[in-house]
């Protein structure tokens, strides 16, 4: 067999590129979809029937649908319906942020309510607002439980974002994909890729193992 | 009976309940009940468990809303608005059974979130006079102490402190000693003596019958949700009216 690993070298800084835009694209959508989560959780716990109404329908919605589908549905139907042009990046990070939202929505459900009902009672109790008790007393505890699944979505997350490589976003995937298609060097392209995402992988599955160690529940 | 004068009797109560009514579903927890509470009073809540007695607290501070009858408190019946009613739960300190201290916070913090949060008091300030309340519940060295590394009775304390920093007009106390071991249960009931004779206004559920026989001024007993008797602890402890009280006292193994 006849490989020559050189086309990587060659491209490392295509692939250092692409490899940025997966971590921008991993960034945003957490950045968006953790208080897109808050919001979800607490609108689904609304005593406003609608409002939990749509929360429900919307994460029941985006969790359940294969996010590969999620991510051409955005491509082709959203344009479409909503009239915007959106860039190929952006269009991906809607379809990120509207799964990952719909999951981080669940991960604080089970969180805030994890959190025993006197806690609640006790804030009540010394006169602050529903408002209050949620910021000071429930969210930062409610954190903590959260804290580990948020960073194991992250961790997945990252793996997940070369979906939108389908739509051409030129992450990592797409990138690598590109270039084996011009330099017909399928196996040097495919086996750099592979490394590149576990070189960029692997230690964030071990930050993930720690933080689990540390802020596990220990109840 | 002889004639018995309650504490601050010329004055307007500070609670009175006219024929509360609660239900839970199809369930009758508070069966019309009717009493009041006099400025400055111990009002100790004793009965079986199940009788209503939490429930009656819950009401006091609108964490539960009644169905029918009224809680009336400092002469105005408990307002509808939330933003009155969290007027009125800063005029009343409640202490749980289960402490429920904030596990995120300090001993400090814990007794300071009142008054930042609610009060709006600089933190400096509060910090200051929360330090002042955990020395008078006898918790100076603590006051950087989590809550998980306090025991139960310095828990307790530390809630009670909680409480206190509102300066409420009447304290609500909901079996503050029936989740703690036996030996830290002397440090909490002291504290609330010293609350008591410091005249403040108190509402006590406990099971603690010999502090309900020595700090109350008047003992309500509960049975299903009904009033069953009430009377000065002389009364209550010594000749009680009803077959009731005296077979709930025998129960818990008092002989008067
Ligand atoms: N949130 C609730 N939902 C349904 N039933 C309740 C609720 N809270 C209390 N109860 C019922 O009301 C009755 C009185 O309860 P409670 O006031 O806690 O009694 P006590 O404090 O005297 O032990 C009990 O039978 C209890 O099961
Ligand atoms: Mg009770």
């Amino acid at each position: 067999m006849n490989l020559d690993w050189s086309i990587v070298w060659q491209s490392r800084w295509l692939l250092l590129e692409g490899a940025g835009v997966t971590i921008l694209l991993t960034a945003l959508t957490m950045l968006i979809a953790v208080p897109g989560g808050i919001v979800l959780a607490l609108m689904r716990g609304s005593r406003f029937k609608p409002v939990a109404l749509f929360a429900t329908g919307f994460v029941e919605l985006f969790r359940n649908v294969p996010l590969l589908l999620l991510v051409y549905w955005a491509f082709y139907v959203m344009p479409v319906l909503t009239g915007l042009g959106l860039s190929p990046f952006a269009t991906g990070l809607v379809a990120l942020c509207l799964n990952v939202s719909a999951y981080n929505s669940e991960t604080f459900r089970s969180g805030i309510n994890s959190i025993r009902k006197g806690q609640t009672e006790a804030g009540l109790a010394l006169g602050m607002s529903k408002g209050e008790v949620f910021r000071q007393i429930i969210l930062p505890q409610a954190w903590r439980r959260v804290l580990p699944i948020l960073a194991s979505t992250w961790v997945s997350l990252f793996k997940d974002t070369s979906l939108v490589s389908v739509i051409a976003v030129g992450e990592l995937a797409h990138t690598a994909m590109q270039i084996r298609s011009q330099s017909f060097r399928v196996l040097e392209m495919l086996t750099a890729m592979a490394a590149i995402y576990w070189l960029m992988g692997y230690p964030q599955a071990k930050i993930v193992d720690w933080i689990h160690r540390k802020y596990g529940v220990r109840e | 009976m002889t004639a018995f004068a309650r504490k601050n009797a010329d004055k307007p109560p500070m609670l009175i309940y006219d024929k509360v009514r609660k239900n839970y579903g199809d369930f009758t927890a508070l069966d019309g009940v009717s009493m009041h509470v006099n400025s400055g009073e111990v009002v100790c809540l004793i009965g079986p468990s199940g009788s209503g007695k939490s429930t009656l607290l819950r009401c006091t501070n609108a964490l539960e809303t009644i169905d029918d009858g009224e809680i009336r408190f400092e002469g105005k019946p408990l307002p509808k608005s939330d933003t009155e009613t969290r007027k009125v739960r800063q005029r009343m300190g409640m202490v749980f059974q289960s402490f429920e201290l904030f596990p995120h916070k300090t001993a400090l913090e814990n007794v300071a979130i009142g008054l930042t949060t609610v009060r709006k008091m600089d933190a400096d300030e509060a910090h200051k006079r929360a330090m002042a309340l955990l020395a008078k519940v006898g918790l100076a060295d603590k006051t950087a102490n989590y809550p998980a590394n306090l025991s139960g009775g310095q828990q307790q304390r530390v809630a009670i402190a909680r409480a206190l920093a509102m300066e409420p007009h009447v304290m609500l106390f909901d079996e503050p000693t029936s989740a703690l071991d036996p030996e830290t249960v002397g440090e909490v009931l002291n504290v609330m003596r010293n609350l008591a004779d410091e005249g403040m206004t108190m509402i006590v559920v406990t099971h603690e019958m010999s502090f309900a026989r020595r700090v109350a001024n008047w003992v309500v007993v509960f049975e299903r949700g009904q009033l069953l008797e009430q009377g000065p602890p002389q009364q209550i402890f010594e000749a009680p009216t009803t077959e009731r009280t005296r077979e709930f006292l025998s129960h818990l193994g008092w002989n008067g």
